[in-house]
């Protein structure tokens, strides 16, 4: 962000910077009990302060390894904890984004805001200070009195990241949050949150179908395939941020990860039975979401 | 008004007799005088049209029958629905939240929902006599289960992902029903309330048609028009039935729930 920032939610996360080290270590988790789990031996473990994107197709269990770390979902094997701390369940420290944003109806933008210092108990005047923060930083500052179905898409996505943020988590989980917007809010969006997490410094696990958003956005690249999902691939993307999001470098790097995973689909399926083998297929979520970067997907 | 007219009209010139069926005029006479006021317009006019008999105009009014019935009824109805709305609830919500209490009560509910009203009389009449209590327990048995069943099926329809919000910002436990679960069901529960209170209504009506209680409703006052063949009377006091039960609905229970719909977003406001 342009604007230099002497905000509480700023003040706060600089105060305990080591805070947001997130470890999942041979997690596993099976629905149905039968057949071939969810996800396989997940280990996984993202720094303070790192922006890390699971990439994947649908149903590679990444949402699942998104729950396991929000502490929505329990794992049957292996163990999840954060600075150490065994995950038991939902807690402060952990703040999810979903896709759908899950905003509340009955209350305006900046109530949604609010809920989460209400549950915590904070005081009405440090309530309003921090939420009238929160929305200056995803820059909804007017629309504060707004109801969720007064808002358009990107506008309730924005507000759900502000109530994400407000209660100072060490950790941002983010559930394909952009999915449903359409590509011009998308690539706004996409900026919107490289600068907040610039300033915030959160550690954000984020995860998504689209190789374009995951080049765009992280530090790190995790590639995830499925039946049974497990981790077939990282991969560090050595740009600094905030990046220009259609430089050519960025293009590069798609087209040049595409190939990689592609290389790597090829490489594992190699060593798998016929029926253990994943490929994208050309109409997939991957190879589509990543064909073209330049209409912001 | 134009069918108030071609039906005073089919009456001057068909010639129905006006015991079998009584003209709009012969029903606005049984209203005034269930108010103490003597019109007779659809008979010659008579000396002492169209004053109270004696005394004066508020005082004869309010002492007539019609204005005595009204208040015992909506009193009771008050009273009934208030009830009903507090144990519906509680049970709609507990139906709702244990599936095994759901599975045993859940079919029992739905089918006592079936059953009319009218069929809870005797069972009032023996388990309370006839008596206030007995009409409000007919009142509360004929719309607690319109209620409960509506609220759960309501609430069903609430998205998991506001639980898994609450979840996330901190609301668990009683939090979650507070802040998270009973604001997400206002619509299940301005539907409910809007359907319970057509039931109550119904309900009380049957209630006080057949329970002589001590005081007198105005179901009661439809049972007295048919043990003097008045068949004005009768009709009048159906009328008014239904206008008290459109009226609450048109000004209360339907403004309530678009208000509530149109926060949610779940209409577009006019």
């Amino acid at each position: 962000m342009a604007r230099p920032t002497s905000g509480i939610l700023r003040n706060e996360t600089s105060a305990v910077s080591a805070r947001g080290r997130l470890t999942l270590s041979n997690v596993s988790k099976n629905f149905d009990g039968t057949g071939v789990p969810a996800i396989q031996d997940i280990t996984l473990e993202c720094q303070p302060g790192e922006f890390v994107v699971v990439v994947g197709p649908s149903g590679c269990g990444k949402s699942t390894l998104l729950n396991i770390a929000a502490g929505m979902l329990k794992p049957e094997k292996g163990t999840a904890a954060i600075d150490g701390r065994l995950i038991q369940g939902p807690g402060p420290d952990r703040a999810m984004v979903f896709q759908d944003h899950g905003l509340f109806p009955w209350l305006s933008a900046a109530q949604n805001v609010e809920f989460g210092l209400k549950m915590a108990g904070f005081s009405r005047a440090d309530r309003q200070q921090r939420v009238a923060e929160a929305l200056r930083m995803v820059h909804l500052s007017r629309s504060a009195g707004k109801l969720v179905h007064e808002l358009s898409g990107g506008m309730r996505q924005r507000v759900a990241i502000a109530r994400s943020l407000v209660v100072d988590p060490a950790v941002l989980l983010m559930d394909e949050p952009f999915a449903a917007l359409d590509a011009q809010t998308r690539t706004l969006l996409h900026q919107q949150l490289q600068e907040l997490w610039v300033e915030t410094k959160k550690t954000i696990l984020f995860v998504t179908h689209s190789v374009g958003e995951a080049v765009r956005l992280a530090d790190r690249i995790i590639v995830m395939h499925a039946h049974p999902g497990k981790i077939r691939a990282e991969i560090d993307i050595p740009l600094s941020h905030p990046r220009d999001i259609d430089s050519r470098d960025i293009n590069d790097l798609v087209h040049r990860i595409r190939r990689e995973i592609e290389d790597e689909v090829n490489r594992v399926n190699a060593n798998l039975a016929p029926e253990d083998q994943w490929k994208p297929k050309a109409a997939g979520d991957l190879v589509d979401c990543s064909a073209n970067l330049g209409s912001g997907i | 008004m134009t069918a108030l007219l071609i039906w005073e009209a089919a009456y001057r010139f068909v010639g129905w007799r006006s015991y079998v069926f009584p003209a709009p005029s012969h029903v606005l006479d049984a209203v005034l005088s269930m108010l103490n006021i003597r019109t007779a317009f659809g008979e010659p006019v008579k000396p002492g049209w169209p004053w109270p008999t004696k005394g004066n105009v508020v005082g004869a009014v309010a002492s007539g029958p019609l204005i005595e019935a009204l208040v015992v009824s909506c009193s009771r109805l008050l009273i009934g629905f208030a009830i009903s709305v507090l144990v519906g609830v509680l049970l709609g919500v507990v139906i709702w939240t244990i599936k095994s209490v759901d599975q045993l009560l859940g079919p029992l509910f739905l089918g006592l929902q079936t059953l009319p009203s009218v069929c809870w009389v005797p069972l009032g009449i023996l388990w309370f006599g006839i008596n206030e209590r007995g009409i409000l327990f007919v009142l509360v048995m004929g719309s607690v289960f319109a209620i409960a069943i509506s609220l759960r099926d309501g609430m069903r329809t609430i998205p998991p992902i506001y639980r898994r919000a609450g979840l996330m910002l901190g609301a668990s436990g009683w939090k979650q029903y507070a802040y998270v679960l009973l604001p997400a069901s206002l619509p299940a529960l301005a539907t409910s309330l809007r359907q319970g209170f057509s039931f109550a209504w119904r309900s009380l009506m049957g209630a006080e048609l057949i329970l002589a209680a001590q005081r007198h409703g105005l179901g009661f006052l439809l049972e007295i028009g048919r043990s003097f063949a008045d068949v004005a009377q009768v009709v009048a006091v159906m009328m008014m039935m239904v206008i008290i039960g459109m009226l609450a609905d048109r000004f209360i229970f339907a403004p309530a729930e678009r208000r509530v719909h149109q926060r949610f977003g779940l209409v577009v406001a006019e």
